[in-house]
């Protein structure tokens, strides 16, 4: 049974991220690991609206009657848990950031904010964009060298000690999106102001 | 050099041999360096029959692959033995300049063996490694060795022990650039044991980055967010680490008499807020640290190094002495006997309330300030009540009937956080491979300072896996080496970047996290090989059983038990503790042990 405390963290961000329009009504899943289980939102469940019994908890390293009513991305937020030291994962669908990912191999920020917590985030691309252990080997083994990353076309994969920490990087990552874009639209010369800005895609 | 000289200095003091053996580039490359590699090293040469007090346990001091590098804070090194305080896996850090210099003698790791037939020495200067006789040091306090063995920053240092160590207290600290201990376990009755008295470095070896670009890059990606940190760029430089003392206070989770109480009604009078008003003359950096938390202070009778924080609370708090002159004086004077200041204060409290409870015939009673001073000189130097408490107050107070009034977790006595009011810090102290410690993944971050993010300090569900992740945080960066402050400004990734620089290996932030879990699982095997099992991963019964009586956290006990199932399940550990074969082979520690295969 979810901790009552750590429901709320979960309705909270979740709301939050729906609200900034970072995910589509349904789309989107969340989990945090507890000991050798995962807790995660159940199939379906809209993440601006969660319910306590929205939340399915399942082991971490063997498969037991939880799956089926879990999010499709489990297997992805299951390998990323035994690859990594995450304690916490979000996926949602931020669209500048998307938008970003059909252009480029990797995201860098350009303001103050993401370059200080981003540098650099990764763009990685699978076959089967959803729910695949293609696509989880991918994910996890890009997250055992970044916090965050993008699937092309699809989401962001954001880790933390805890969801808030997750959804901190997907917050500065989707508004250096936008001032890429929008700085983009200007259409002027951009001006540097960052030492060292040219060792960011070494990140 | 780039990372790691190669070469380990081995001294056999019995026998006064002297060898240069090659590092394992594996052994380094699973443990990198300082605590980690101190335990691969400990795994080896100390088993379970080893008396830590007897010729046959060794002292390993130990530089990491940063160590020298010029990164921020890459001044630290390690010792690592068999603690003749817990009996568990000990290592001990610490910075100031004598680590910088020992790498720059070309060595990674010093290990002393055997026992010396007299009061020795030893030089390790680019005229090479002597072995020298220290009669008349023996009986001298730290300044006094240091002074005498010519100390002079960045040129030539000095690590020794104090009368304390001399004596065998086994709460003795070794000593290094006068002011600067490796505490914590009673390392200094060990080094003691074996009639060493000094060991003076003198270097002239370079620990040149192999990408110089990246870290160039690094250093100043890394100085750029301690700049940014409020907590390294003004609180520690400000106030030093007693900047939490108001803090800890207000929240309700500042163990006061002994654990009775969990907050001080005069906590402001020992703030950091207040020593700077009334006794700092400067704060000072060790090398290439630019945090500088390090408090020089004066009082009306003497100068000195400190209080730290922890130190502060020993002699103040944990006494019921609120007079910050006596609490300075108090570290003054343990920095020059050789010993662990929160050891000491702890053991002392602990007999200031068997004392009151008439268990004892002792003078001793929570705010006799007057009595504290001498009391650490009769510790030091195992004079009359003195002799016990230089035994730790575990075996203070069991001899007298009351083990349970000793505040320790594996015989080393807690430090400076009611874990009553911050729960996942109650099961970092009963997990800790060195006893109840704050220094093996601090949850004063998540529980209290929100770093990362600030969690709830009073629930129990989730909190071992953070517990566990900042464990091997810790153990990463006690490996690298740098000072943990550092951690409160900057991450892993950042960490893993400098490594790669200097290395010129490539290391992602989750290898360093990796290796910390290595290092952490091959301490709990030397434990466990050692005796212990389950039921030493625990607290003392008051903070299990007696609710904190007022303020914040009033009403709350330690709810270890679920914490711990969680925490054993979070590492792959069975019911007992023990790590299973799957999770050895997985860390590549599978062929230390004789493990049977997985059955279904």
């Amino acid at each position: 049974m979810i901790d009552p405390r750590l429901f709320e963290e979960f309705r909270d961000i979740g709301r939050d991220i729906y609200v900034a329009g970072l995910t589509s009504s349904h789309g989107g899943n969340m989990s945090v690991r507890a000991g050798s289980r995962v807790i995660i939102k159940r199939r379906g469940a809209q993440l601006g609206r969660l319910k306590i019994e929205d939340f399915i908890e399942t082991k971490l390293n063997a498969k037991d009657s939880g799956i089926t009513r879990a999010s499709t991305e489990l297997i992805v937020h299951r390998t990323v848990y035994q690859k990594t030291s995450a304690l916490a994962i979000i996926h949602c669908h931020p669209r500048t950031a998307i938008a970003l990912s059909l252009t480029r191999d990797e995201i860098i920020p350009i303001d103050v904010e993401g370059s200080y917590l981003l540098h650099k985030v990764p763009v990685v691309a699978a076959e089967f964009a959803s729910g695949s252990q293609e696509m989880a080997d991918i994910v996890a083994d890009t997250l055992r060298e970044y916090k965050i990353l993008m699937l092309r076309g699809h989401g962001v994969f954001s880790t933390g000690q805890t969801l808030e920490e997750a959804f901190h990087w997907i917050s500065c990552l989707e508004e250096a999106s936008d001032i890429i874009l929008e700085t983009h639209l200007l259409g002027e010369e951009r001006k540097e102001f960052r030492k060292h800005s040219e060792s960011y895609s070494k990140w | 050099m780039h990372g790691w000289a190669g070469k380990i200095l081995d001294i056999d003091l019995t026998n006064h041999a002297i060898r240069t053996l090659p590092l394992d580039a594996e052994k380094a490359r699973l443990f990198l360096g300082g605590r980690g590699l101190g335990a691969r090293l400990l795994w080896d040469l100390v088993g379970p029959q080893v008396d830590p007090l007897s010729e046959s346990n060794v002292l390993i001091f130990a530089a990491g692959p940063l160590t020298a590098s010029g990164a921020q804070t890459s001044n630290r090194f390690t010792v690592s033995t068999k603690s003749p305080l817990t009996g568990t896996v000990l290592d001990a850090n610490s910075g100031g300049w004598w680590g910088m210099q020992f790498k720059r003698t070309g060595y990674d790791v010093l290990i002393v063996r055997g026992k010396a037939s007299q009061p020795t020495q030893i030089q390790i200067t680019p005229d090479g490694v002597k072995i020298e006789d220290a009669s008349l040091l023996w009986g001298k306090t730290v300044s006094e060795t240091t002074a005498a063995l010519g100390q002079d920053n960045n040129r030539r240092n000095v690590l020794c022990i104090g009368p304390a160590g001399e004596n065998l207290s086994r709460i003795s600290a070794i000593m290094n650039d006068g002011t600067r201990s490796l505490a914590r376990g009673g390392p200094g009755a060990v080094m003691g044991n074996k009639n060493l008295k000094a060991i003076t470095v003198v270097g002239s070896d370079k620990n040149a980055p192999e990408d110089r670009d990246l870290f160039r890059f690094m250093l100043y990606e890394t100085g750029k967010l301690i700049k940014a940190s409020p907590l390294t760029s003004q609180a520690l430089p400000e106030f030093g680490t007693a900047a939490v003392m108001n803090v800890v206070n207000t929240i309700g989770a500042l163990p006061t008499r002994n654990f009775q109480a969990s907050q001080f009604e005069n906590a402001e009078r020992v703030s950091g807020e207040q020593l700077t008003d009334d006794l700092l003359v400067r704060n000072q950096a060790c090398w290439a640290c630019p945090i500088a938390c390090t408090r020089v202070t004066r009082t009306e009778k003497a100068e000195g190094e400190g209080p730290e924080y922890e130190s502060t609370w020993a002699f103040g708090p944990q006494c019921g002495i609120d007079r910050l002159d006596v609490i300075a004086e108090a570290n003054y004077l343990c920095n020059d006997l050789g010993l662990d200041t929160i050891s000491a204060g702890s053991t002392i409290g602990c007999a200031m309330e068997m004392a009151e409870r008439g268990l004892i015939d002792s003078p001793l009673r929570f705010g006799r300030a007057d009595l504290l001073h001498d009391t650490l000189r009769d510790i030091a130097y195992r004079r009359g009540l003195g002799d016990e408490l230089a035994e730790g107050s575990y075996r203070f107070a069991a001899a007298h009937g009351a083990p349970e009034l000793s505040m320790s977790a594996k015989r080393l006595e807690l430090p400076a956080y009611d874990p009553r009011g911050m729960q996942g810090q109650g099961l970092l102290y009963a997990t800790s491979n060195r006893g109840g410690c704050h220094m093996r993944g601090n949850m004063l971050g998540p529980e209290v300072l929100a770093l990362p993010r600030l969690i709830d300090r009073f629930a129990t569900q989730g909190k071992a896996g953070i517990v566990a992740i900042h464990q091997h945080s810790a153990a990463a960066i006690d490996s690298l080496l740098l000072c943990k402050f550092t951690n409160l400004a900057v991450a892993e990734e950042y960490f893993a970047r400098l490594l790669t620089a200097v290395t010129g290996q490539s290391y992602k932030a989750d290898d360093l996290m990796r290796i910390g879990e290595r290092v952490w699982n091959l301490e709990r095997l030397y434990n466990l090989r050692e005796g212990f099992t389950r039921a030493d991963d625990t607290l003392p019964p008051r903070l299990l059983n007696e609710p904190s009586p007022a303020g914040p956290s009033a009403g709350f006990t330690v709810r270890l038990e679920p914490m711990l199932e969680e925490y054993y399940e979070f590492r792959g550990w069975d019911t007992n503790g023990v790590p299973t074969p799957a999770k050895l082979k997985m860390l590549e520690l599978d062929s230390l042990v004789a493990v049977k295969e997985d059955t279904p």
